[in-house]
C-alpha cells in the first residue's frame, strides 16, 4: 500500500525529507511505520493520520496521510 | 524585602514629575509583580468608565521577582493599561533590555499618568528621570526612534517605545522594544501615544535585591546553560515557532481568509523549513537561551523578523504565500508599532466583508500591495485606514447587520493564529482568556486533537484550559519569564519556584503561586463587571462563525463539521463551575472572599450584584 509521510519541524532534517510516499506492506501500524523513519529517540512525538489522531497499534490503510511532529505547546 | 527593589516610579506627564513610592511586602505576597501589579493598580487608581484613550488612563510597566535576574528566559516586561480596543484591563508582555536596566534603576515598575502637552520621552537613570522633548523622533517608526535613540544613549540603554501607529491611537498599536520585539496587543501603544509619549530610555547600575544572590548566580547560571543544550538537542530554534504551520495545516487549524478556511495547499511555502531556509540573522531577548526571532530579508530588501503568529495572520490568513511578501507586512507592522496578530485579522475580516458585500472596497484576499497600504493608511489613520484603525468589533458595529458573526475576535481582541471552528478546547482557552483572544493564556490544540476525542466537549478541556491559564496566564506573567523553556523544551515548572525562593527567601509552592493566579484571573472579571456592570457570559463567546454550519469546511479532516453552540454553552459552565464563578462567568463572593477580594467584591458590588 501506499502512505503519504509528512515530517514536521526539526524532526526533518534528521529524517533527511520533509514529505514522500512510501510503499509498506499490508499490514502495518503507526508504529511500524514510525520505526521506518529515522527520528530522534527519545523525543516525544504525535502522529496524525488524514489530519485526525492516529494511536500507535492502529492499522494504516492504502492512501493514508501521516504527519509525524515533534510535541508542541504553543507560542 | 528581598526579590523586590519596593519601589515603583510614578510618572506625571501633565505636571512632569515625578516620584519614587515604595509598596508593601503584602501587597507583594498579594500580587508578586507583573500582570498582578499592574492589575491591581489599575484597578485601585482608575475609575470605571474613563476613556482609555484620555489623559486619566494610566499606563503601567510591570516586573516581577524574576525579571531581569540571570536565569533562562527572564528578559520579559508586562506593559499595561484599560484597554482601548476591548474596554476591559489590557496587557501585554514583551522582551526587553528595559526589564534589566529598570530593575537595576531600582524600580519594579513604572506608572506613567496624565498628558504631556507635547509629544515627549522619558529618560531615566537609577534615581534621575527626566521628561525631554521628543520633537525629532515623534512621527518616526520604531525603527528610526531606535536608531537615534541607539546614537544618543548608546545600545545599552533600555528602550520602550512607539511607532505611527501609537502616536494615532490605532486601537491595536502596541510598545516595541529595541530587540525587535513587540507587547500590548489590546492597544498598549495607543495609550502611550495618547499620552505624547514617544518613548522609554532606561539605565541602572544597582543591585538587584536577593536573599542568596551567590545561590541564585550559581543556579541561574548552571539552568541557562542546560537549558541552552536542551534547546540545541531537540532542536527547538532551526525552525521556531513556525514549525507548528505545517502541522497546524495537517490538522485543518490554520488560519486562511478570515479564519474561513482551515488549510491551504500553498503553505508549505511559509512553513518553518521556508523560513529557517531564507534566515539571515537570529534574534533573542536578554538571557534568552532558545532565540525565537528568525530574520529574514522581505521583499524590499529589508530586515524583518518574523515568528508563527505573524505569518499565520499576516500570511495565510490574508492568502498570502510569498514569505518575502509576508515579512514585507510583518516589516511594517513593526515599523508602524501595530500588532501583526491583529492587523492580520481586521485586513482578513475587511477583505472578508468585501467578498460578503457587507462593504464596497477595492482589497482582496491575496493582494498584497493592497495590504501593504492599507497598514500605511490605518497608522496614519488616513482613508479607509481610519476604520480599519479602530479594530474588528468596531468595524463590524459600524457595518451592522450580522457582520459581528464574521469579526474573529473575543472582547474585542482579534484570535491569534488558531483556527478553532473545531477545537472546542482551544475556542474555550480564546473565549475565557480575560483580555480578549490571545494563546498566551491558554494553548491547548495538539493535546486536544491528540490526546482527546476532538469533538468532545467534555468538562477535562475545562480543566486544562484553567491549568494553563494558571501557568501562562498566571505565573509566567506575574513572576515576569518567558514561558518557552516551560512549554517547548519541558523545563519543569518547578523550576521557577525554585528560583521565586531563592530570590525571595520565601518558601511558596507551586500552589501558592497557583493562588495568585486565580487570585488575578478573579479579578480581572471584576474589572470587566465594573467596567460593564450588565456583562453576560456571551462576552465569554468565540467568534460566532464558529458555530455556523454554512461555514463548516467542505472538504479534509473536518468537513461538514463545526463548534456546537449546546455542547459549548456546557464546557463553560465547567469552566466557570471549576473556577468558582457564577453563570455569567463573574467570581462569587465566595470565590472572591476566598482569594483574598474582599475589598474589591465590595468595591464591585457598588455597581452590580455578585452572587
Amino acid at each position: 500500500m501506499k502512505i503519504k509521510v509528512k515530517i514536521i519541524g526539526p524532526f526533518i532534517y534528521q529524517a533527511g525529507f520533509s514529505e514522500k510516499e512510501l510503499e509498506l506492506e499490508t499490514p502495518t501500524t503507526a508504529a511500524q511505520l514510525l520505526a521506518l523513519i529515522n527520528l530522534p529517540e527519545g523525543r516525544p512525538k504525535v502522529m496524525t493520520r488524514n489530519g485526525r489522531a492516529i494511536a500507535p497499534q492502529e492499522q494504516l490503510e492504502d492512501g493514508d496521510r501521516v504527519a509525524i511532529c515533534p510535541i508542541y505547546s504553543g507560542g | 524585602m528581598n526579590g523586590w527593589t519596593g519601589k515603583l516610579l510614578r510618572i506625571d506627564l501633565t505636571t512632569g514629575s515625578a516620584k519614587q513610592e515604595s509598596f508593601s511586602e503584602e501587597f507583594a505576597r498579594s500580587w508578586v509583580g507583573g500582570r498582578g501589579f499592574a492589575l491591581k493598580i489599575l484597578w485601585d487608581e482608575l475609575k470605571p468608565g474613563i476613556d482609555p484613550l484620555g489623559p486619566e488612563n494610566k499606563l503601567i510597566v510591570a516586573l516581577g521577582p524574576i525579571a531581569g535576574i540571570p536565569a533562562p528566559n527572564t528578559g520579559k516586561a508586562v506593559v499595561a493599561a484599560k484597554s482601548p480596543l476591548t474596554g476591559g484591563y489590557g496587557d501585554g508582555n514583551l522582551g526587553t533590555r528595559v526589564t534589566v536596566e529598570l530593575r537595576k534603576a531600582g524600580y519594579d515598575g513604572l506608572i506613567i499618568e496624565g498628558k504631556a502637552s507635547s509629544p515627549v520621552y522619558i529618560h531615566i537613570v537609577d534615581d534621575r528621570v527626566e521628561i525631554l522633548p521628543a520633537d525629532e523622533i515623534w512621527g518616526k517608526g520604531t525603527y528610526e526612534t531606535n536608531d537615534w535613540i541607539y546614537k544618543k544613549y548608546g545600545k545599552g540603554a533600555g528602550v520602550l517605545n512607539i511607532g505611527q501607529g501609537g502616536e494615532n491611537k490605532v486601537r491595536y498599536a502596541v510598545i516595541r522594544s529595541l530587540e525587535g520585539r513587540a507587547g500590548g496587543r489590546p492597544g498598549i501603544g495607543a495609550v502611550m501615544g495618547s499620552k505624547n509619549l514617544k518613548a522609554i530610555v532606561v539605565k541602572g547600575s544597582k543591585d538587584i535585591p536577593m536573599a542568596d544572590p551567590q545561590a541564585m548566580k550559581k543556579l541561574g547560571s548552571e539552568d541557562l546553560k542546560k537549558v541552552g543544550e536542551i534547546d540545541k538537542k531537540t532542536g527547538w530554534s532551526i525552525q521556531g515557532t513556525n514549525a507548528v504551520l505545517s502541522w497546524l495545516n495537517e490538522v485543518a487549524a490554520l488560519p486562511v481568509r478570515n479564519m474561513r478556511k482551515t488549510s491551504h495547499p500553498d503553505a508549505w511555502k511559509i512553513d518553518g523549513q521556508r523560513l529557517n531556509a531564507a534566515r539571515i540573522a537570529t534574534y533573542g531577548c536578554p538571557n534568552c537561551t532558545m532565540r525565537c526571532g528568525i530574520a529574514i530579508h522581505d521583499h524590499e530588501g529589508r530586515e524583518s523578523e518574523l515568528d508563527y503568529e505573524n505569518i499565520g495572520m499576516l500570511g495565510s490568513n490574508l492568502e498570502i504565500f510569498d514569505l518575502d511578501q509576508v515579512a514585507s507586512l510583518n516589516y511594517l507592522c513593526d515599523d508602524y508599532g501595530l500588532d501583526t496578530i491583529s492587523a492580520g485579522g481586521v485586513l482578513g475580516f475587511y477583505a472578508d466583508a468585501i467578498d460578503r458585500g457587507a462593504v464596497v472596497g477595492d482589497f482582496k484576499f491575496g493582494d498584497v500591495e493592497r495590504a501593504k497600504e492599507l497598514l500605511r493608511l490605518t497608522a496614519y489613520r488616513e482613508g479607509v485606514g481610519d476604520f480599519l484603525a479602530e479594530g474588528s468589533r468596531i468595524m463590524a458595529q459600524r457595518i451592522g447587520g450580522n457582520s459581528l458573526d464574521y469579526a474573529i475576535q473575543v472582547k474585542g481582541l482579534e484570535c491569534s493564529a488558531y483556527n478553532c471552528k473545531y477545537i472546542p478546547g482551544m475556542a474555550l482557552a480564546f473565549a475565557s482568556s480575560p483580555i480578549g483572544a490571545h494563546h498566551k493564556e491558554s494553548w491547548v490544540i495538539m493535546f486536544e486533537i491528540t490526546q482527546t476525542p476532538r469533538d468532545s466537549y467534555g468538562p477535562e478541556k475545562a480543566q486544562k484550559v484553567i491549568d494553563l491559564q494558571r501557568i501562562r496566564g498566571g505565573i509566567f506573567e506575574f513572576i515576569v519569564s518567558c514561558r518557552f523553556p516551560w512549554i517547548e523544551l519541558g523545563w519543569d515548572i518547578q523550576h521557577y519556584a525554585d528560583y521565586f525562593n531563592t530570590i525571595t527567601g520565601w518558601n511558596w509552592t507551586l500552589a501558592d503561586l497557583y493562588r495568585v493566579s486565580d487570585r488575578i484571573y478573579s479579578l480581572m472579571k471584576l474589572f470587566w463587571l465594573r467596567e460593564s456592570p450588565n456583562w453576560d457570559r456571551s462576552m465569554d463567546y468565540p467568534p460566532q462563525v464558529w458555530f455556523d454550519p454554512a461555514n463548516a469546511d467542505t472538504e479534509g479532516p473536518i468537513a461538514g463539521l463545526i463548534l456546537d453552540r449546546n455542547k459549548f454553552d456546557k464546557l463553560l459552565d465547567s469552566y466557570y463551575e471549576i473556577r468558582g464563578w457564577d453563570k455569567r462567568g463573574i467570581p462569587t463572593k465566595k470565590t472572591a472572599l476566598e482569594l483574598g477580594l474582599a475589598k474589591e467584591a465590595a468595591e464591585v458590588e457598588k455597581y452590580a450584584k455578585l452572587e
